[in-house]
């Protein structure tokens, strides 16, 4: 289930409100478990085993390294955490990278072997690195054992992260499972969180998206050059702010329950170099792997050769977390490169240049990057990359169609991409907070005009994809 | 946000949530749209196999967005939102000059079936250029008003060009059976011959095409002073107007009638439905006014003349012939009019029952590109 629907907003939603609020304190984290497996279950009714069974087996392995850790049993702790990470990452790798190994041993072999052609597990990925993190937090004492199952569960299948992240570390949380007070001011904030994602998800990504595969349906070998960067930069805009919506999506019902997530984006599209840039993407992402992968393998303590390694292995990994397929390697090598690169030399030269010329040098990259991370969907190929760079010509009446059509959702979208509305609200805010009925009437009508449009692009719901099926 | 607006806010938020739930719950469920013209989905059955299958997810989904309370409305504000950004077209429709709402058709003609479809006409082409010579056998397939209004289109709009595709029929075709149509309509493209709000031709179109075909063809003349023309609506709108949902100016239904008629009787695929006229008026005070014409799709209508000519028609064809056909009524014997979408017999001996001296192919361009039926043609 997705929380961009008419099934979410008006049947799964207010039933959750009512059963949550209606239920006394401590059953609610059972109420969240059986709600959030309902949740999952409706779009993969056969996988929720899956998820239950690596529920169960991180529990447990977390029950074990502790136990072992209390009885001053190092050895066997070390065990456990392998055992339990390892058979985390089995499960993963079995659904996930499975059929891509075989496909690649059949085109270097020449073999046959069949493939498995497993459908992949709705947002295994999220929750795996979820359940793994537990396992060595607990490991490292860096965070307290969950003894009650029911409170683990919800931890892992918690509907508002489940599918799209953000990769919500146990450590982070572990208090407001105990004990938390939801009350109407985080509520609130909730709802405000919560419009602003659906808006940015329905209203903006998904008529970006529109935009996108008008581009990528076009023929390419009379595709212009302008066109075709329109195309992109619909792209760009679009993952940006669908996958940004989720995690506002889900941060806001996390407040609406009285949890509170980490950020997961930061204006990524005002960022001066890749570096930046990855600092304010997917934040929960580059944690994880900076925390569970790149510093236990030494980080960049260990001279030049050591940065690259480890920087390499962790951007290997990270492209390949996005899809089982050649294309998301290859995008996590292009950013490790990148990273490589500014950091070992090419920051000094980027920071003396003005400050647009870096912003768009960023830009050009980010793009090229996101062509190649949908390049599996591109139907063109390679063809599009040539169209980028003038294979047709630069512009025809097409172009201009397109350009002014779109006009005023590029503002918005280019405007959106900045802290400006953000400032311009809180600003308005401020100034009129003395005034309780001016600051609930600014809102409301917001609320309300984000919602209803929403509702209305549901119901005539042409377009409406789920972006991150093969996360 | 201090407690005063907090509560304000989540008051009006669970008022959304829980008011438009509660309202769409106790709407009951229609099993069509009059607007839409089509049949809304129903609540699906559970059964063990489509849950875990996860179609029951998927058709609840349907059934949901279906009969989503206020569905029209929504529809038409996404529209109105659409229009406030100068777009020029929603739902694959261009806001096009004069009122009209022109139907785009993105795609349809570049897929594998818009060539297969190319494939079977040839063949049924060929095989009956065997029996018919070229003044008896007529393929016509006629452009939409993407293509011959496309300069009332929004500016710098570039649809693709149906007279590519149109072309590659023609290429496909034994000589002579094509029959050239876009030229006549360009001709008269000042006129009113497409709906503003409907995806069909009007009659005044049908008229100049028939017009055009019966002299080629040699079967004669025609001129408007022939025919009394009767309005027989001014609310009408049509299935592009449901697409985008918003008030659009209507249609007007035009109906010709000869000034000397010959009468006429038609039967209703081979039962007793026996009707004497082609004008189905009770249909106008539905949605669906273009069936006025024989009342909508049939799978057969054969109309028995009085024409006295000798000569017996058979067209096959879509909902376009439908305005056309009553024209042809003067000049044959016997017109039999077949829609292969409705139609399960086999052609040919279907054919082989009658003895047709001419057979006419009528379809409009994109829906000769998308039709999944034409593979019947040849059976």
């Amino acid at each position: 289930m997705v929380f961009s629907s008419l099934l979410f907003l008006f049947r799964f939603l207010p039933i959750v409100l009512l059963l949550y609020f209606l239920s006394p304190r401590p059953a609610r984290n059972f109420i969240l478990l059986a709600v959030s497996l309902v949740f999952y279950a409706w779009g993969e009714p056969v996988y929720v085993v899956l998820m239950i069974v690596s529920i169960i087996s991180t529990y447990l392995g977390g029950r074990a390294v502790h136990y072992f850790k209390e009885q001053d049993r190092a050895g066997a702790a070390k065990i456990s955490l392998i055992v339990t990470v390892g058979f985390g990452l089995f499960l993963l790798g079995f659904f996930k990278y499975t059929d891509f190994l075989l496909r690649t041993v059949n085109q270097v072999t020449g073999l046959n072997i069949t493939l498995l052609n497993l459908a992949l597990p709705i947002g295994i990925s999220f929750y795996t690195f979820q359940t793994i993190s537990y396992v060595i937090d607990v490991y490292r004492g860096a965070a307290r054992v969950q003894k009650n199952i029911i409170s683990y569960g919800a931890y892992v299948t918690m509907f508002p992260q489940l599918i799209a992240g953000p990769i919500v570390q146990y450590k982070t949380i572990d208090k407001q499972l105990r004990h938390r007070q939801e009350t109407a001011e985080q509520f609130a904030e909730g709802v405000n969180r919560f419009m602003v994602g659906l808006g940015k998800k329905v209203l903006l990504a998904n008529n970006a998206g529109v935009l996108w595969d008008t581009v990528n349906a076009m023929n390419v070998s009379a595709l212009p050059a302008l066109t075709a960067w329109l195309g992109i930069a619909a792209y760009t805009f679009q993952i940006y702010f669908d996958f940004s919506a989720y995690s506002d999506m889900a941060i806001g019902l996390g407040k609406m329950f009285g949890f509170h997530f980490l950020e997961n984006f930061q204006y990524p599209y005002l960022s001066r170099n890749v570096t930046e840039f990855w600092r304010r993407w997917h934040i929960s992402l580059g944690t994880w792997f900076r925390e569970y992968v790149y510093i236990p393998l030494g980080g960049n303590r260990k001279g030049t050769a050591m940065l690259i390694r480890n920087t390499m292995i962790v951007w290997l990994l990270t492209g390949i977390w996005h899809g089982a397929d050649w294309n998301f390697l290859i995008w996590g090598v292009y950013y490790g490169i990148l990273l490589l690169v500014e950091k070992l030399f090419l920051s000094r030269y980027l920071e003396k240049l003005p400050g647009w010329a870096q912003h768009v040098y960023c830009m050009f990259v980010v793009m090229l990057g996101w062509y190649i991370f949908v390049y599996d969907q591109i139907g063109g190929g390679l063809g599009y990359l040539a169209a980028m760079f003038g294979g047709a010509g630069f512009l025809n009446r097409e172009t201009v169609y397109l350009l002014y059509n779109n006009g005023v959702l590029l503002l918005l979208l280019i405007v959106g991409s900045t802290t400006l509305p953000a400032r311009l609200a809180n600003g308005l805010l401020e100034k009129l907070k003395e005034r309780d009925w001016c600051c609930i009437l600014l809102r409301s009508v917001f609320y309300v005009g984000v919602f209803l449009l929403s509702v209305a692009y549901l119901v005539d719901a042409s377009y409406n994809p789920f972006l991150y099926f093969r996360f | 946000m201090n407690k005063r607006q907090s509560w304000n806010i989540v008051t009006l938020f669970l008022l959304l949530i829980f008011g438009l739930t509660a309202a769409a719950v106790l709407k009951p469920d229609k099993s069509f749209s009059e607007n839409e013209n089509r049949a809304l989905a129903s609540m699906p059955k559970l059964s063990l196999d489509s849950l875990l299958s996860g179609e029951f997810a998927t058709d609840y989904e349907t059934y949901l967005t279906d009969q989503f309370i206020f569905r029209d409305g929504w529809i038409g504000m996404k529209t109105t939102a659409e229009r406030l950004t100068f777009r020029q077209e929603a739902n694959d429709i261009y806001f096009a000059a004069d009122d009209y709402l022109i139907e785009k058709h993105t795609g349809a003609f570049e897929t594998e079936q818009a060539q297969t479809n190319i494939t079977y006409l040839a063949a049924f082409m060929e095989k009956m250029s065997e029996t018919y010579d070229s003044a008896h056998l007529t393929a016509m397939v006629v452009p939409n008003a993407v293509d011959i209004l496309r300069d009332k289109l929004p500016p710098f709009a570039s649809p693709y060009d149906e007279e590519t595709y149109l072309d590659q029929i023609k290429a496909a075709l034994p000589q002579g059976v094509w029959f050239d149509t876009s030229g006549v309509l360009e001709q008269h493209k000042e006129e009113e011959i497409y709906y503003r709000t409907d995806h069909h031709w009007k009659t005044l179109a049908a008229f100049y095409v028939f017009a055009d075909w019966i002299q080629e063809k040699g079967l004669g003349t025609a001129s408007l002073a022939d025919y009394q023309i009767t309005a027989v609506s001014d609310s009408f709108r049509g299935t592009v107007a449901s697409k985008v949902g918003i008030e659009t100016k209507p249609d007007t239904l035009e109906i010709f009638e000869p000034v000397n008629p010959v009468s006429y009787l038609l039967t209703y695929n081979q039962s007793d439905d026996v009707r004497s006229t082609v004008y189905q008026r009770q249909v106008l005070d539905s949605k669906d006014q273009y069936s006025i014409y024989y009342g909508g799709n049939y799978g057969l209508v054969e109309a028995s003349t009085e024409a006295g000519t000798g000569r017996r028609l058979l067209i096959i064809k879509d909902s376009y012939a439908h305005c056309f056909t009553p024209f042809t009524y003067q000049l044959f014997d016997q017109v039999d009019m077949l829609d292969l979408r409705y139609f399960s017999q086999s052609l040919s001996e279907f054919m082989e029952q009658k003895d047709y001296t001419d057979i006419l192919f009528l379809y409009n361009a994109s829906g000769f590109a998308e039709d999944t039926s034409l593979a019947r043609l040849n059976t």
